[in-house]
């Protein structure tokens, strides 16, 4: 197990569906950090955000979505700010980050921190696997994330 | 000019259609329609699957309602191995239950707090920013709070008894494979760590009043809203309660004469036919002794009020007489009452969780029993948005030679075309104008159905729905698309 510290209580939800190809890069990627042994990272796997998603994430000082993109980006991923909006709430299930962030806002007076990291896929139709593509995008975000980000961003000592 | 007005998405329902509507050259609506527009043939697709993954794989149909899948297979997959309900251990049913109520009571949080209560709250011609539940958390915390906490509590229950919250497994061939631990019926009763049982009894009472007190304020619009005789169809005990798990049907027309008098579920071929339309991928249920135009029936929430002759916990009962008041003790036929309905069921589920929590049969050991295999089974549940039917057949070596499945929201669909037809009819006709007001009223009077329409024709995917409007040469004069 690395060592590592931060005061932060910081929470990983991968999104994704491994049944659909390149939609499973998300789990993929919380796979492999879960095998990097951060004890400080809590984890959770969702198909799609849930409303009641919000009281989660209300619980986390900084909030890390993963989740897989048709979009595709130099290197081979994109990290950015993820922040509260009021937009996109027609449907029951499949919110957005930023919604969620907005109804711990409301709710639960909570703004923790956000993150949104997408990877580039390229294969979504009915496959258990990634693409050869995607894999090494993967590869790719999860260096950055543990040489750059956890360090760099989030100030973890590895 | 001859028009024809498509919804395409209709939104805060789950699943994929579209709504159009044809006008004349003056303005007046000659016929309205909701078309269901995906297919996924998941009934062909099970065909030659060894029985036994059945209730595994039915329940892969929706993300909203996977329990009741779930359970109705589990019922037919007894009968397969010869045991019927009444077999069961009692362990086994009442877990069963359990997680039945919990799935209910989740479901009705989810659609009246997430979907409906915009509609309610903001009025039906809220501006499109005001119609979800963003802007219920921002003007009114404290029913977006219970509501996000109620539905959890049902998830919980479902978690604790299937493993997890979506497509968890228990039901086995004749029983469950897991009983239940002190610890995690203590979960549920004591409010250490997350609310009690008792607190959701108290809250599902606060929402029977606040439904009791916007009926002050609304009747008029309550009882008018898509008012349209119909049938009422849904499942009774031997003592004509209402019972969500297991019981005999039991089918009342727009007045309340029995057109099905307590029947066995097994006769439900012999009762029901299904009819389809090229516009639909959905098909179209109806009593067969009545007829395809006359014999289709509404079910779910108010239809399961109206044919019961009472719900059997006590404040849930209460709450059904109060609302039985309302309509003079005569059949309720207006659309809109279906969610003072759901919240009724809110309630009785509450407090049907709570009498089992306290169960000591509930931890029990004697999970599965076997019976004399048959070659066909048929499991019928009231399913958060009506009467579930599941159907199989097998062959001698235990695979699945024939499916069917008449989901709550197929038996729905007759109703929500007559909805559509109102509004239209109402609302829209000879208007000279089309306003978003008026196409979302449409959106309000199928979405008090709750429908789930990738339950109905078993769709996976994006699943939005849509509004068009035709002039009478065919030609796409209006659209509106929201995903």
């Amino acid at each position: 197990m690395n060592e590592q510290k931060t005061d932060a209580t910081v929470l990983l939800v991968a999104m994704g569906n491994r049944e659909r190809g390149d939609n499973g890069i998300g789990w993929e990627f919380a796979d492999t950090i879960e095998s990097l042994g951060y004890d400080f990272l809590d984890l959770e796997y969702r198909e799609q955000l849930f409303v009641e998603d919000a009281k989660l994430i209300s619980n986390y000082d900084v909030v890390i979505f993963v989740d897989a993109s048709y979009q595709k980006f130099g290197g081979g991923f994109e990290m950015s700010r993820c922040f509260a909006a009021s937009h996109g709430f027609y449907f029951s299930n499949a919110q957005a980050p930023a919604a969620m962030l907005y109804l711990a806002k409301k709710l639960y007076k909570k703004s923790p921190k956000a993150y949104l990291l997408n990877i580039s896929g390229e294969e979504f139709e009915e496959q258990p696997s990634l693409s050869n593509e995607a894999l090494k995008n993967l590869q790719s975000a999860i260096e950055f994330f543990d040489e750059q980000f956890l360090p760099l961003i989030l100030g973890v000592r590895v | 000019m001859n028009k024809k007005i498509i919804i395409d998405p209709v939104t805060r329902v789950e699943g994929h259609g579209k709504v159009t509507i044809h006008l004349d050259e003056y303005g007046q609506v000659k016929d309205a329609f909701l078309h269901i527009t995906e297919f996924r043939g998941f009934e062909r697709f099970i065909q030659g699957h060894p029985y036994w993954e059945a209730p595994l794989l039915v329940q892969r149909l929706c993300g909203i309602c996977p329990v009741s899948h779930h359970l109705a297979a589990a019922k037919a997959i007894d009968q397969i191995v010869g045991i019927d309900p009444k077999d069961l251990s009692p362990t086994a049913n009442k877990l069963r239950r359990l997680m039945h109520f919990g799935q209910v009571f989740q479901s009705h949080a989810l659609h009246f707090f997430y979907l409906a209560s915009p509609d309610l709250l903001f009025g039906v011609d809220a501006p499109v920013e005001k119609r979800n539940v963003v802007a219920v958390a921002t003007e009114n915390r404290d029913l977006a709070l219970k509501g996000i906490t109620m539905r959890k509590f049902g998830q919980e229950i479902i978690k604790a008894i299937a493993g997890k919250r979506i497509h968890g497994i228990v039901a086995v061939p004749g029983g469950v494979q897991k009983t239940f631990t002190k610890e995690e019926r203590d979960y549920f009763l004591d409010g250490k760590n997350i609310e009690s049982v008792d607190t959701m009894i108290e809250w599902s009472l606060a929402m029977v009043d606040f439904m009791k007190g916007y009926h002050e304020q609304h009747r008029k619009f309550l009882d008018e809203f898509a008012q349209f005789p119909s049938g009422h169809l849904g499942m009774v005990r031997d003592d004509g309660a209402t019972d969500l798990y297991d019981g005999k049907l039991r089918a009342i027309d727009s007045e309340g004469n029995k057109t099905l008098d307590d029947i066995s579920t097994d006769l439900y071929d012999e009762y029901f036919s299904e009819a389809v339309e090229k516009w639909s991928y959905m098909k179209f249920p109806y009593l067969k002794k009545i007829g395809r135009e006359k014999g289709w029936n509404r079910v779910g929430p108010l239809a399961r009020v109206n044919i019961c002759n009472y719900i059997p916990t006590p404040l849930a009962e209460k709450a059904r007489k109060e609302f039985v008041e309302f309509t003079g003790k005569k059949v309720n036929n207006s659309t809109m009452y279906s969610h003072w309905a759901r919240l009724i069921e809110i309630l009785h589920c509450a407090e049907e969780m709570k009498t089992l929590l306290h169960d000591e049969e509930l931890m029990g050991a004697d999970l599965v029993r076997k019976g004399i295999p048959r070659l066909k089974g048929i499991g019928i549940i009231e399913a958060p948005r009506g009467t579930l039917t599941h159907r199989y057949e097998v062959d001698e070596n235990g695979m699945i030679t024939r499916c069917n499945l008449i989901v709550s929201t197929t038996n729905n669909n007759e109703a929500m075309n007559a909805a559509v037809r109102w509004v239209a009819s109402n609302v829209i006709d000879r208007k000279g104008t089309v306003t978003d007001g008026m196409l979302n009223q449409v959106e309000v009077a199928i979405r008090a159905y709750d429908p789930c329409l990738s339950c109905a024709t078993h769709a996976m995917g994006k699943m939005p729905l849509k509004i068009e409007l035709y002039n009478h040469l065919g030609e796409l004069s209006y659209e509106r698309t929201k995903n």
